[in-house]
């Protein structure tokens, strides 16, 4: 019987009720766009990081998971000496540089044999490899959110290039030039900020490490599949506070809109409280109505929410191809339970305060 | 004739109202016993307390002094949740304004009752108390689509559906036209002949009071009744 009796309360106030399901919805989508953006672009990088096709990552001392934070403390020359180790099949040395002319992308200076070598080369959607000293390689995704075809010009880092083709993505950045050009302009003339290693066969990978470690005691040497678990949102510094504070951001937003919700509808119900209460309703039946109302809220909120979300990603692609949003169900499920315990704490207080309503004050307000 | 135990007994019962610092006295000492089967009422000025007393008898607000005793049990002695299940299983209450669920139908309005007396819906007890009242054509209908007698009757469906043992009405007719308090006042009249429902009326209208068995009146807080002339 309590069905009908929260239902007809819910459709006496649509607009409230629908407002405090959006509020929810916003919740929701909040939650999983700011995870799925976070976890989509870090698993993003990670996924073309693995796409390069080496087995072992070799970075200075101290240095960050980010490679957008490297810089380029390494001589190139040591390239030659982990290429004589044995085992090793391809080394390639990579200086990374930040280029935020559109948002923040990464730049890779490459050696075209060794990184094809290494990567077993690009596929081209356009044109052809580095051949000119000014020639850039962009991938397909960067290609189409900026609409750039093979044979135009790109102005990178102050200096323009020439796009001398468009390649399929996943083989670690976006834009690719020569490693000498971007030592050039970027004043690191013979240093790198990473060495791609490809071992004969990945399960010498474990005995190659332990050369490398030998040779190089201080440096950071990886396997590429440890990098690639190190890579995830919680993980990295900083973007585990922003996504747990705008996870809080979010509760927050659904736990005061259905306080606001209940506490207002309790005022406003004080006579309905007080008829149940004359017919010998239970505390706990009062409360009860009132959390059920709350969480059928929530339930209604999360669908939208859900579909929202849905909706937003696929605009975001849309209109953002180089962005990744990836909507796990895991967090699909945790964001329901926040939902749900949100709009369960946010109403716990009011359905109390209804429990304990005195009747005969509403009764003889007549 | 020797009467059975009575139904409702009040002892010295005091209501006191506190705002702040200000105590405001309903109730001064009320002495009164209800017979089962017996269709009371109770009149008085406005002020008097005869609303306060439905309530304490019903056991919506403890008294602040002296006994009241429902069907045996004494209700100054209960807290708040055992009183409310007393009132759930032995007391009806009809008010002056109906006090209908407005987001729900006749039949839910009734049967809400039901389920809160814990028996659940019963269909028969149900058809009886409609056809009784004249409300099978009006199931479907919100009170916002009924007429005043017609939500009241729908009140007293709602009060007598769980067979209470006693029915408070608090002014029934207070918000009717005189037809339509007629026909309520008949039905009451009726449920006590038919039905031997015992009926705690209070009114002010001195017609409705003639269709009880026995009329006490109210004074500050007091019944007057066999107390000598000032």
């Amino acid at each position: 019987m309590m069905g009908p009796l929260v239902l007809g309360n819910l459709t006496r106030r649509p607009l409230r009720t629908a407002a405090t399901a959006v509020a929810v919805a916003v919740e929701v989508s909040l939650i999983l766009l700011v995870v799925g953006l976070t976890q989509g672009m870090v698993r993003e990088v990670a996924k073309r990081i693995e796409g390069v096709g080496a087995d072992i990552l070799v970075q200075p001392p101290s240095s960050s998971v980010l490679l957008a934070f490297s810089g380029a403390p390494m001589p190139a020359s040591l390239g030659q000496r982990l290429a004589a180790l044995q085992g090793v099949r391809a080394v390639a040395p990579v200086l990374v540089q930040p280029n935020t002319s559109h948002g923040l992308d990464l730049i890779y200076g490459i050696d075209p044999q060794s990184f094809d070598a290494l990567s077993d080369g690009f596929v081209f959607h356009e044109g052809h490899g580095l051949r000119q000293p000014d020639d850039v390689l962009v991938d397909d995704w960067y290609a189409r959110a900026r609409h750039l075809h093979a044979g135009q010009t790109l102005r990178l880092l102050g200096h323009d290039f020439h796009i001398a083709g468009v390649v399929e993505h996943g083989k670690g950045a976006r834009i690719f030039v020569r490693l000498d050009r971007l030592q050039e302009l970027t004043g690191a003339r013979d240093r790198v900020s990473l060495f791609f290693v490809r071992c004969q066969r990945p399960e010498l990978t474990p005995a190659v490490m332990e050369e490398l470690r030998r040779l190089l005691p201080r440096h950071q040497i990886r396997p590429v599949r440890q990098y690639l678990s190190l890579m995830t949102a919680t993980s990295l510094p900083g973007l585990d506070a922003f996504v747990q504070s705008m996870i809080g951001l979010g509760v927050a937003v659904g736990f005061l809109v259905i306080f606001l919700a209940m506490y207002t509808a309790i005022v406003e119900r004080r006579r309905e409280i007080a008829i149940l209460k004359s017919l010998g309703a239970s505390r706990a039946y009062i409360a009860g109505t009132f959390l059920t109302e709350a969480l059928s809220i929530a339930t209604a909120g999360l669908g939208v929410g859900l579909l929202l979300s849905y909706v937003l990603r696929a605009l975001i692609v849309h209109l953002f191809p180089t962005l990744s949003v990836e909507i796990a169900p895991p967090w699909v499920l945790r964001a329901a339970g926040l939902a749900l315990v949100a709009a369960a704490l946010g109403s716990a207080y009011p359905a109390w305060l209804a429990s304990r309503k005195d009747p005969l004050e509403a009764l003889t307000c007549e | 004739m020797q009467r059975s135990e009575p139904i409702v007994r009040t002892e010295n019962l005091w209501k006191i109202y506190r705002t702040g610092r200000v105590e405001v006295p309903a109730l001064r000492g009320v002495n009164l016993e209800i017979y089962p089967g017996e269709f009371v009422a109770i009149m008085g000025p406005s002020g008097c307390g005869k609303s306060t007393l439905l309530y304490v008898i019903g056991g919506l607000t403890p008294p602040t002094r002296g006994r009241v005793l429902l069907d045996g049990n004494d209700l100054a002695s209960m807290d708040d949740g055992a009183r409310t299940r007393l009132r759930r299983h032995k007391v009806g209450f009809v008010f002056q304004r109906f006090n209908l669920l407005p987001t729900l139908d006749v039949r839910g309005n009734i049967a809400i009752a039901q389920y809160i007396h814990g028996n659940g819906y019963d269909p028969h007890r149900f058809e009886v108390v409609i056809r009784l009242l004249g409300l099978a054509d009006r199931l479907h209908h919100r009170p916002a689509e009924l007429s005043g007698g017609e939500q009241q009757r729908v009140a007293i469906a709602r009060a007598v559906i769980n067979e209470p043992r006693l029915l408070l009405a608090d002014e029934p007719t207070g918000s009717l036209d005189s037809q339509n308090s007629a026909i309520v006042l008949d039905m009451l009249r009726e449920l006590n002949r038919q039905l031997g429902q015992t009926i705690v009326l209070i009114t002010h209208n001195p017609e409705a009071a003639a269709l009880a068995d026995r009329i006490l009146h109210m004074r500050d807080g007091i019944v007057v009744d066999g107390l000598p002339p000032d």
